[in-house]
């Protein structure tokens, strides 16, 4: 069996040489841990970066899910009544996740307004990759529950097949439509070229064994850190993903969870200030930031409340 | 319709003078009432050596096209320096987090398109797409400070060149879009194009001093140095005061005093004071509803305290602090217990939402309330201190939701409310509206930008929309027999209005006509001997 891998092209080969027996299985069992580890990190970084930027100004859009009843539904805000400021209010969490629930599993906007017909294969697309990460999930517990592998099959398959129709469609739209490929650069494509290959490659990998097997057993030998033989696909497979996982924090790929930081601390931040609060006292904090801009109503080398206070006119 | 152009990204750098695309009626998106609308009017010949128009043949800058290398540079690198201070975490703190979110993950998804009334208006040109301009930036962003596009360049999008001609087209591209942030409500990612476009004004205001005459210079600086963006000064604006009160009594019979600097009343009226200029008869209805409802209430004499404006709003961060703070010491200092905001979207949006996070915490909204006039106009109506008779008010009626007060503040149904109790027949909504309404098309400053051609890209162009739907919401009653109102309950919606119906000719040709609220609101009041509004009158 393990000659029968080293016949074929293992991606190990690229960096580990001169190859020794089980340098390969070595090699995808660190670079599994590795390329986790770095997605975790890096994302962990830019979320880090974002979560500790300066407070912005409120810059809300609504509808806002968090408002009370019949409001969230027609866009209304507490500001429709008078004395706003005085009185207490009673939002919902729960709307912001169904509104959040609707977005990622559905594309919600993009079905309800996207016109260039992008919206099914978009869906197929990040179903694909929904069910992969299940997939994913299914081989960690398949290790300790080998019943669940029927499940496993359909999921995987699934999760291949959405994957591949939505990342080729997507490239076929976006070459041509005229409306989206001016606006396509040709990292887009690469970045759906690479998704796609993934697919094609774990439906190839599935067909050529007719089972995850292969899979299931490379994830146990990941999380137990002992080399098993791996079939060149599934290696290749493996290989493309986490390399993938690798690079994905530092596209923007990750939109997912800039997502989370447009809808919350922009779209939905409807929070006023309350003087003593933490928001006032970070804001006070930035008030103090030097305003280092050029123009000649500035002033120069002030902090912004001191531009603020200081109108700069003569009288 | 003729097919829009295909324009690409790089040539927003294309040297010489020649438009990247010039508009004519037939590219324009039909309205089918009017028949032929007007065409667009070319700039004047004796302008185009002086002015540049290369972005698409409109202007609103009166600065002169800079003529040697030196003046090049200095355009390019002030550029890139303001462009570099929009990432810096002090000098652009009240947006920074935002703007990074909104440069880095757009996925060119498109699905923002066909929410604006710009891109639709202009027949869908490809430069008034709200990812346009918001692409371009984020290519020269890509190409200049990032390592990605610096090694990469093209294979990731990296291919916009800065020169003056780069810079001054994408100048004139921010003041393409109408800040109505109808493209952001509907993202998938929550991108917003709206604030990349305000972020490119800020830093050639802010960085530069370059924005429209009317925004800057006759704009802010003329509302700190005399009182207000008018020119209005505290002596001129209690002239008009008395003068509105004049008024009133000959159209009304009512001696109302309006009270000024009344130190402990409850509420500070603010109005834009374009109102007290363009249109007395809305302040003058305001002091007829609070006189009739008993409400304590005063306007401020003091410099900026009777103007609620805030331009800065639209385009320069330091600008709106500077303003925000003084509107709202006037107040501190008169012990008002809030500040009610009259018919002005922008200064609503301003003072109740975007000036909160830049003032310190004396001047907090749970310290100095600001709030919006509609939520209390309701509580009139709903209080019956004053009676109203619908049937004085027997003709078809619209609403414009001003983009500011309905989609910004999700201040939608009290407007709604006081509709129904004051008008016989029942409100006409247009299609879309509410939160979902499309811009007047005024909106950011657009209303008062009349140097050079600008507005003709206004009437044209961003009100096109706006007239459209006017038009489709009336469709039934065209005939001009019958007087129809579009309310406003904006000054910068009602200045798009009064200019978009005068340019169709939406009076002569249907008898249809605008105003605010409140006016309507007085036409109906049960004991007023004559119709306060006066048709065909109005602007
Ligand atoms: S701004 Fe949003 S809707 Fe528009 S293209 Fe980018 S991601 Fe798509
Ligand atoms: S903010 Fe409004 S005008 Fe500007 S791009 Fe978006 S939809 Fe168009």
């Amino acid at each position: 069996m393990k000659d029968e891998n080293h016949a074929f092209f293992h991606p190990s080969s690229l960096i580990l040489l001169p190859l020794r027996e089980g340098t390969m299985e070595w090699f995808l069992i660190l670079f599994g841990w590795i390329s986790a580890a770095l997605f975790v990190i890096v994302s962990a970084y830019k979320i880090y970066r974002v979560a500790t930027a300066p407070l912005n100004v409120r810059w809300e859009v609504y509808p806002v899910p968090h408002e009370e009843g019949e409001r969230r539904h027609y866009g209304g805000s507490y500001m429709e009544e008078v004395d706003w400021a005085k009185k207490s209010r009673a939002g919902s969490l729960v709307a912001e996740f169904v509104e959040m629930g609707q977005e990622i599993f559905l594309l919600q906007r993009v079905r309800k307004y996207n016109v260039y017909g992008i919206w099914l294969l978009s869906l197929a697309m990040h179903w694909g990759l929904y069910l992969g990460a299940g997939l994913l999930g299914l081989l960690v517990i398949e290790n300790a529950l080998p019943a669940l592998a029927p499940l496993t099959n359909v999921v995987g398959v699934v999760a291949f097949a959405l994957g591949t129709l939505g990342a080729f469609g997507l490239i076929a739209k976006r070459a041509t439509d005229r409306n989206l490929n001016l606006y396509t650069a040709p990292i887009d494509y690469f970045n759906l070229l690479w998704l796609a290959a993934i697919f094609v490659l774990g439906l190839a990998s599935f067909a050529t064994a007719g089972s995850f097997a292969a899979h299931r057993a490379y994830i146990g030998s990941v999380l137990t850190f002992q080399p098993a033989p791996i079939a060149p696909l599934v290696a290749l497979t493996f290989f493309a993903f986490e390399l993938f996982v690798v690079y994905m924090p530092f596209s923007k790929l990750i939109h997912y969870f800039a997502k989370y930081f447009t809808y919350h601390s922009q779209l939905w931040d409807d929070a006023f200030k309350v003087k003593g609060s933490p928001t006032d006292k970070k804001v006070a904090e930035q008030l103090a930031y030097t305003a280092a801009w050029s123009a000649p109503h500035i002033v120069p080398g002030k902090s912004w409340l001191e531009q603020a206070q200081n109108p700069n006119v003569e009288k | 319709m003729s097919e829009p152009k295909i324009i690409r990204f790089k040539d927003i750098a294309r040297a010489g003078d020649e438009p990247l695309v010039t508009l004519t009626r037939d590219d324009l998106i039909e309205i089918p009432q009017l028949g032929d609308a007007p065409d667009v009017q070319s700039p004047q010949a004796r302008w185009l050596e002086r002015y540049d128009f290369s972005l698409d043949g409109f202007s609103d800058f009166d600065l002169p096209k800079p003529k040697t290398k030196e003046e090049e540079e200095r355009l390019v690198n002030g550029f890139l320096r303001g462009l570099e201070k929009l990432f810096d975490p002090q000098s652009n703190w009240p947006f920074v987090k935002i703007f990074r979110l909104s440069l880095d993950y757009c996925v060119r998804c498109q699905t923002c398109s066909e929410a604006c009334h710009t891109y639709i208006g202009s027949g869908r040109q490809e430069i008034y797409r709200p990812t346009y301009r918001s692409e371009v930036l984020r290519r020269i962003y890509q190409k200049y400070f990032t390592p990605s596009g610096k090694l990469l360049g093209s294979f990731v999008g990296a291919d916009v060149e800065v020169n003056a001609k780069t810079v001054w087209r994408l100048l004139e591209l921010s003041y393409r879009c109408n800040v109505c942030r109808r493209c952001a409500q509907v993202c998938p990612v929550g991108v917003d194009n709206a604030l990349l476009a305000r972020e490119i004004r800020k830093l050639f205001s802010q960085e530069m001093g370059i924005a429209p005459g009317e925004l800057l210079k006759k704009g802010t600086r003329q509302h700190l140095k005399a009182g207000s963006s008018t020119g209005m000064t505290p002596a001129a604006f209690k002239d008009l005061v008395e003068f509105i009160e004049d008024d009133i009594f000959a159209k009304t019979g009512k001696k109302i005093k309006m009270p000024i600097d009344q130190k402990g009343a409850d509420v500070l009226l603010i109005h834009n004071a374009g109102e007290f200029m363009a249109w007395p008869e809305n302040p003058a209805a305001f002091a007829i509803l609070f006189d009739a409802a008993g409400i304590s209430w005063t306007l401020s004499s003091e410099a900026q305290g009777y103007d609620g404006v805030n331009y800065g709003a639209w385009f320069d961060d330091v600008e709106l602090a500077r303003v925000a703070l003084r509107q709202i010491s006037i107040a501190k200092e008169l012990g008002v217990k809030k500040i009610v905001v009259g018919e002005c979207g922008h200064a609503h949006k301003a003072l109740c939402v975007l000036a909160d996070r830049v003032l310190p915490g004396d001047l907090s909204l749970d310290q100095i309330p600001r709030e919006s006039c509609l939520p209390l106009l309701w509580e009139i109506v709903k209080s019956g201190a004053v009676k109203f008779d619908p049937n004085k008010n027997d003709f078809p009626v619209t609403l414009h939701d001003s983009c500011n007060v309905v989609r910004l503040m999700g201040i939608v149904s009290p407007q709604r409310e006081i509709v129904k109790a004051i008008c016989k027949q029942p409100v006409r909504e247009m299609t879309p509206n509410g939160v979902w309404n499309y811009c007047c098309g005024g909106g950011s400053g657009f209303a008062i930008m009349n140097s050079l051609n600008f507005d003709q890209w206004r009437k044209n162009v961003s009100e096109r929309m706006k007239i459209k739907q006017v038009l489709d919401v009336f469709n039934d009653v065209l005939d001009p027999s019958i007087n129809k109102y579009v309310i406003a309950a904006c000054s910068n919606c009602k200045g798009a209005m009064r200019d978009g119906i005068d340019h169709y000719g939406l009076w002569d040709k249907f008898h249809i006509t605008y105003g605010g609220l409140v006016d309507l609101m007085v036409n109906a009041m049960a004991d007023l001997p004559q119709p306060y509004i006066e048709f065909g009158k109005q602007g």
